[in-house]
């Protein structure tokens, strides 16, 4: 201090000195940017924070418990409310750990099917990043050029399963035969809806065009350059040691993706490529998630174009009953690792069932994230991560 | 395009499997079990905060996947009971993972049923601090040296552990369905091959 001109002010006759005081700062629960209700309780130095504490469980719903008194049919209708914006891609690592107890396993074409839809589901997941991000940070017109794709995308996915949020489509041992689903009441639509492979390839060259669209409007953006650019730097190792997954670890320069790792769908069969950010920054994290898209788009054309013929269902009981012993499962969803540990006594439920959901763990990093940072860039650096609040309560 | 795995291959992981499992278990001091491709690796609950922390360090599973428990108990208020008695305690959970090939190990331990209590791991995965908080308060365990060991979910005032098995679910009380009842009947323990699919 001594020789600055900060301590030649305090030095002065006038002799001023500027107090400030820490403050209390409550956010939420109620705020358009926290994607389902959330609060948080900051202390803050001025414009600056010095510290967070979020308040969670307004949306606790008590699945695991809920879990423990349902079947194992009853219990996809549950989980795939966990992370409303991707519900099909819920439901994956669930049925996949059920079948891996019992021996069974889904048909090469259910596996492909599955796979499609979450592919779908992750589009869609981050198509409403797209859309909600800049419109967090002043920036509206892309909001209705990604939520008409997500749309085209919601059509294709409601046109197979016949949810648009909530498929409740996966079954132990495949997929939902599919004359009972969606708009086909038929038997004769026993398999996906005719038209529905020209639908998608044309729907996906339609997500690539707007991937450009968007990324011309946004990424030359001054505003938006400087609302993100070297915002709310997360470097690997801290995200890691808290358990942030996905596109926000991935931003942050690992290279680690399940999808490559791991075997609960066939991605050993396709061209793609894992995008990984350079500094870990909120421009980062949304340049992932964009290229997610376009690598997305890019898998599920390859998969119908070789979408393999077999049933739909492998043969199980018609009451199912998963045998004794226990397993975890863990998948790449749209917000990151969301696995289920599943404990079986051989009932016909679980004895326990562990959810493990991207974004508790993704929301888990605000206080670390939100210190020091500045009142302004709290939404720009809570946006970036991309929660949603029905999957940190679960 | 590839072949789907051969037999070989396949065997080939689960020996790649079985090596990690007995990689973390000799440098945890535990004993590893591999079941379904999930590798789990029980040590004492003394040796629970060393064990996290040399898998942190040395064996580079520096990623938190989660971190949970299990209540194991013959009397339960809702859900199945185990058919056959099983050890009274808390089973304590933590999956943690590299972030190169995707090793995933399960660090387990066990609990005294009556007053579960073990040292906290916040230090170690800073993650874990949440977690941590929502075993204590659905299960009722003390982590010891926790910095914050409040309530994360539940109101503050809310008396009791949910997940445990011996707190009830009113709505079941109320009534059965959607539970473990259905509107068909369901067929006495060991089912009869008529409620098969033919052919199955």
């Amino acid at each position: 201090m001594e020789g600055t001109f900060a301590h030649h002010l305090s030095e002065a006759a006038v002799s001023v000195e500027l107090e400030t005081e820490g403050m209390t700062l409550n956010i939420g629960p109620q705020h358009p940017s926290t994607h389902g209700v959330l609060r948080l309780i900051a202390t803050v130095d001025g414009e600056r924070a010095t510290n967070v504490r979020p308040v969670i469980g307004y949306m606790h719903r008590g699945y695991e418990k809920l879990s423990e008194v349902r079947t194992y049919p009853q219990i996809i209708t549950i989980i795939n409310r966990i992370d409303w914006v991707s519900g099909f891609a819920n439901e994956v690592p669930f049925v996949v750990a059920a079948e891996r107890l019992m021996g069974v396993e889904a048909p090469p074409r259910a596996q492909w099917i599955r796979l499609v839809l979450t592919e779908m589901a992750r589009i869609s997941s981050h198509l409403v990043f797209m859309a909600s991000y800049p419109l967090e940070l002043g920036a509206a017109t892309p909001l209705f050029f990604a939520l008409r794709e997500r749309e085209r995308v919601l059509d294709l996915l409601e046109s197979v399963t016949g949810g648009r949020f909530h498929p409740n489509f996966n079954r132990i041992g495949g997929v939902k035969p599919v004359y009972a689903a969606g708009p086909t009441t038929k038997k004769a639509g026993m398999d996906i809806p005719s038209g529905f492979l020209a639908e998608t390839r044309d729907a996906m060259t339609k997500v690539l065009a707007t991937c450009e669209e968007i990324e011309n409007l946004v990424a030359g953006n001054e505003v938006f350059l400087a609302r993100t650019k070297n915002v709310g730097v997360l470097p690997v190792d801290v995200g890691a040691s808290y358990g942030v997954s996905g596109p926000n670890l991935r931003a942050s320069g690992a290279g680690f993706d399940l999808r490559t790792v791991s075997d609960y769908l066939p991605y050993a069969e396709f061209d793609f490529d894992v995008p990984v950010g350079r500094n870990g920054d909120c421009w980062d994290r949304w340049w992932v998630r964009l290229e997610e898209i376009r690598q997305s788009a890019r898998i599920i054309t390859q998969a119908i174009d070789g979408l393999p013929s077999s049933p739909l269902q492998a043969k199980v009981p018609r009451i199912i009953k998963v045998p004794a012993g226990e397993t975890y499962v863990r998948a790449e969803n749209p917000k990151g690792e969301m696995g289920y540990h599943l404990v079986s006594l051989g009932g016909l439920g679980p004895y326990r069932l562990k959810i493990r959901s991207a974004s508790f763990s993704n929301l888990s990093i605000l206080p670390w994230i939100l210190e020091e940072a500045l009142v302004p860039d709290f939404i720009a650096i809570m946006g970036s991560l991309d929660f949603v609040l029905g999957d940190v309560d679960r | 395009m590839t072949a789907s795995p051969s037999e070989n291959s396949v065997s080939e992981a689960a020996a790649a499997l079985d090596e990690f499992a007995d990689r973390v278990a000799g440098a945890v001091g535990g004993r590893a079990e591999v079941s379904h491709g999930t590798v789990k690796v029980r040590v004492a609950s003394s040796a629970w905060k060393e064990a996290l922390t040399v898998t942190s360090g040395d064996l580079g599973l520096v990623f938190l996947s989660w971190l949970s428990a299990i209540d194991w108990t013959n009397e339960v208020a809702v859900g199945d009971e185990p058919d056959e008695p099983v050890e009274e305690r808390y089973e304590l959970l933590c999956a943690v993972s590299n972030l190169s090939d995707g090793n995933l190990a399960i660090i387990s331990t066990d609990l005294d049923h009556d007053s579960p209590s073990i040292a906290s791991v916040a230090d170690v995965y800073p993650g874990a601090n949440w977690h941590e908080r929502e075993a204590a308060e659905m299960f009722g365990i003390d982590f010891v040296g926790h910095p914050d060991l409040t309530k994360l979910y539940l109101p503050d005032s809310f008396e009791g552990h949910p997940l445990r098995k011996d707190f009830p679910l009113l709505s079941r009380e109320v009534k059965p369905w959607p539970g473990k009842v259905d509107v068909e009947d369901m067929p006495e323990n060991g089912s009869s091959p008529s409620t098969e699919n033919p052919g199955a």
